[in-house]
């Protein structure tokens, strides 16, 4: 066999590859949607909208220049980016050399997987389900709640590895809040399984399509959600990253592409919390008269602005006032929540859902 | 578990410019130590070989967050020393511009007790009103922070056309503010729970401790030496001297925000009942002033200034002591940090309104 005939082949295997049908539409889900495009545009768009919101919040203008008229400051995180990207790469003396190099490059990998197993919208495709979804699974929630509470061991490390005091301090904030609130997380999504009976987000959804799970299990939801913004970090649960306390929690000593690795993590989770809690409790693609997409982005995006506007009305809670308010108010409303299901399900049957 | 000792300053995001040492076990300060210092500009020294007159925009550098009620004392003792009368709307004029340097300083203070818990929109909010008097100031006095007003014999200028009615104007909109802040600060749920029963100073503690102005009235104790000991025209305006029982950093925070509004009611008294007449009696440049001492003091807005002045003839003072109030209130800080938790630190530092630049000097 001559080379041409090797060459020849390949390049006929690749036409196959792009000709077929499979291929492109994964292609396609993988980079652009829901894939890796939604979530890195999502944060350019994201960060820009906080600071705006912020802004008009605050009674000031925010930013302006760096971007097309009324957009202004749109590009801005593109170019703090760039300028973060050429930063020299400074380890602390005390640092842990190898793992302070790895571990922010691993949590926005983390966060992107998550988006690989979360169906957005229905779309014919030669896939197994008829959505848009790059992995499908009967059990995507699970795996996605499992990816979710990888993160603590994460910053744990990060904190530790960075080998000074305020970062450890930061750390171990992290830690005993992220773990505090994976009960109640997993207490409430509990509610919404044990409605549908099924792990299956798609069914999750589709089971929805009479009365949204926020009007069913409203407990749930506000347990949920709470917990989700503990999660997430974002104020008045700020605690880890405190910036008057602990300077930056365990993100404080890095600079340039380590920093803009933590801070995309962060904002690529908030994408995939509102995509969970619209999915989950809104309903997520269904709604009357407009086309599923624009029904997912409306909730998607009220949800977004609701998590952010924590930053603009609440001050920063203490560790031990969150951690009560963790243990003592949302567990037992969760569990107030599945005792709930139990009579639902006794007493009014025909207002849950039926699945298989 | 072993104690560790945390560096907090100078380069933290709420520290300013000084640091902390913090034995911390776990999550609880067991004890803090100011590491006072970094800004010490040897003011008291500097004015000893100035000027009664060029020593005016020295002292004002102790606390430029104040500069109305800073230069308000030094002025005051100057005059004692030098046996002079100022006119009546002189005083009326200084009484304004005290008030106002009051209220601007005030919201800095309670921006930065904001800030402590992390509440960036009333951090922004203060911010943003503090603008209001610092224009109304800059159209007085043509300076907006560090606007050395006061001379010895009166003020440097009468009031500019138009002052009046700008000046009513903008404390009605400012009122109206207050409301706001009122019901998006004080009745916060998440920061009356961050700051209430935080950083108790009881009464007794506070008087022992020597601590003065806000932080005193908030633990109690109605001491304001514009009541006490009238000067300016403080004797001829209506305001009472608010106080709180608890002594917590929600207290202090309470206390500043009543003293902003009884800060309006006294300018716009002051306004209206202003006399016509002289603003200043005529002092030489370089006066010669006769042997002797002068104590004065004044309530500056973190609390009693005082300054203490010899001279030994001359035109140049022989020692000029200031008495800040921050350095006052600075014993009560290690006093309150202890066994606290490590979140609670801002906001008692902040709470208490110290300024690094006038413990220093």
């Amino acid at each position: 066999m001559g080379i041409e005939m090797m060459i020849e082949s390949f390049v006929n295997f690749l036409v196959n590859l792009l000709l077929s049908k499979p291929f492109m539409e994964m292609l396609t889900k993988v980079i652009i949607f829901p894939g890796l495009m939604f979530p890195l545009l999502f944060v350019v768009f994201a960060v820009w909208f906080e600071r705006k919101l912020l802004a008009k919040v605050h009674l000031r203008i925010g930013p302006l220049h760096v971007g097309p008229g009324p957009l202004g400051g749109l590009f801005q995180l593109i170019a703090d980016a760039l300028k973060l990207l050429q930063k020299e790469i400074i380890v602390p003396y005390r640092a842990h050399k190898i793992l302070y190099n790895i571990l922010p490059l691993i949590m926005p990998m983390l966060s992107l997987i998550t988006i690989a197993f979360i169906p957005v919208i229905p779309f014919p495709s030669a896939g197994p389900t008829n959505h848009l979804v790059i992995f499908y699974t009967p059990y995507s929630l699970l795996v996605v709640l499992a990816l979710f509470a990888l993160r603590p061991f994460l910053v744990i490390g990060v904190g530790w590895a960075s080998g000074s005091k305020y970062t450890t301090m930061g750390a171990l904030r992290a830690a005993y809040q992220l773990l505090a609130y994976e009960v109640p997380i997993m207490l409430s999504v509990a509610s919404v399984v044990m409605v549908t009976g099924s792990f299956d987000l798609v069914k999750i959804v589709e089971s929805q399509s009479n009365l949204w799970f926020i009007l069913l299990l409203p407990i749930g939801f506000i347990v949920f959600f709470v917990s989700m913004m503990a999660e997430l970090g974002r104020r008045p649960f700020d605690i880890p990253h405190a910036e008057q306390e602990v300077v930056y929690g365990w993100a404080t000593e890095f600079t340039g592409v380590h920093y803009v690795c933590v801070m995309m993590a962060e904002y690529v989770d908030l994408c995939v919390v509102s995509t969970l809690i619209t999915l989950l409790f809104l309903g997520g693609w269904l709604g009357p008269v407009l086309p599923p997409v624009v029904w997912f982005f409306i909730k998607f995006g009220i949800v977004v602005v609701l998590i952010i506007m924590g930053r603009g009305v609440y001050p920063r809670l203490r560790i031990d006032q969150l951690l009560n308010a963790g243990w003592r108010i949302l567990i037992p409303l969760a569990l107030i929540q599945i005792f709930l299901v139990f009579f639902l399900a006794k007493f009014t049957p025909w207002l849950l859902p039926i699945t298989v | 578990m072993s104690i560790m000792r945390v560096r907090w300053g100078p380069q933290h995001p709420v520290s300013g410019q000084w640091a902390f040492w913090l034995d911390v076990d776990g999550d609880i300060v067991v004890n803090m130590e100011p590491d006072i210092g970094y800004t010490h500009r040897g003011i008291e020294k500097i004015a000893e070989n100035r000027t009664y007159i060029q020593n005016i925009p020295v002292v004002e550098r102790t606390s430029v967050f104040d500069a109305g009620n800073i230069v308000f004392g030094y002025v005051e003792a100057v005059e004692e020393l030098m046996g002079i009368e100022v006119p009546e709307r002189a005083k009326f004029i200084r009484t304004i511009v005290g008030e106002m340097s009051r209220i601007s300083s005030h919201l800095y203070g309670l921006c930065l007790l904001a800030i402590a818990t992390g509440f960036e929109t009333m951090l922004m909010w203060f911010v943003n009103d503090r603008e209001l008097f610092l224009d109304l100031l800059e159209m007085l006095t043509g300076a907006r922070i560090t606007y050395s007003f006061f001379i010895p014999g009166g003020v440097q200028r009468d009031l500019p056309q138009g002052f009046y009615d700008e000046t009513m104007r903008r404390l009605d909109y400012f009122e109206q503010r207050l409301k706001d802040y009122w019901k998006m600060f004080y009745l916060n749920r998440t920061f009356i729970t961050r700051t209430q029963g935080v950083g108790v100073l009881k009464r007794e503690d506070a008087i022992r401790l020597g601590v003065v102005g806000p932080n005193l009235r908030a633990s109690g104790v109605e001491a304001d030496v514009r009541k006490d000991e009238p000067y300016a025209a403080y004797d001829q305006v209506d305001f009472i001297v608010p106080t709180e029982k608890d002594g917590d950093a929600y207290a202090r925070g309470a206390v500043r925000f009543h003293e902003m509004e009884q800060s309006i009611s006294i300018i716009r008294q002051a306004l209206k009942r202003m006399p016509d007449g002289k603003i200043r009696v005529k002092v030489p440049v370089a006066p010669s002033v006769p042997k002797g001492e002068a104590y004065s003091r004044v309530e500056s807005a973190r609390g009693e200034l005082g300054y203490y002045i010899i001279s030994e003839g001359g035109n140049k003072p022989y020692r000029v002591k200031i008495s800040a109030p921050s350095f006052r209130n600075l014993p009560a800080m290690p006093f309150l940090a202890k066994n606290v938790p490590m979140a609670d630190i801002p906001t008692i530092y902040l709470s208490l309104d110290l300024i690094p630049l006038d413990v220093d000097r």
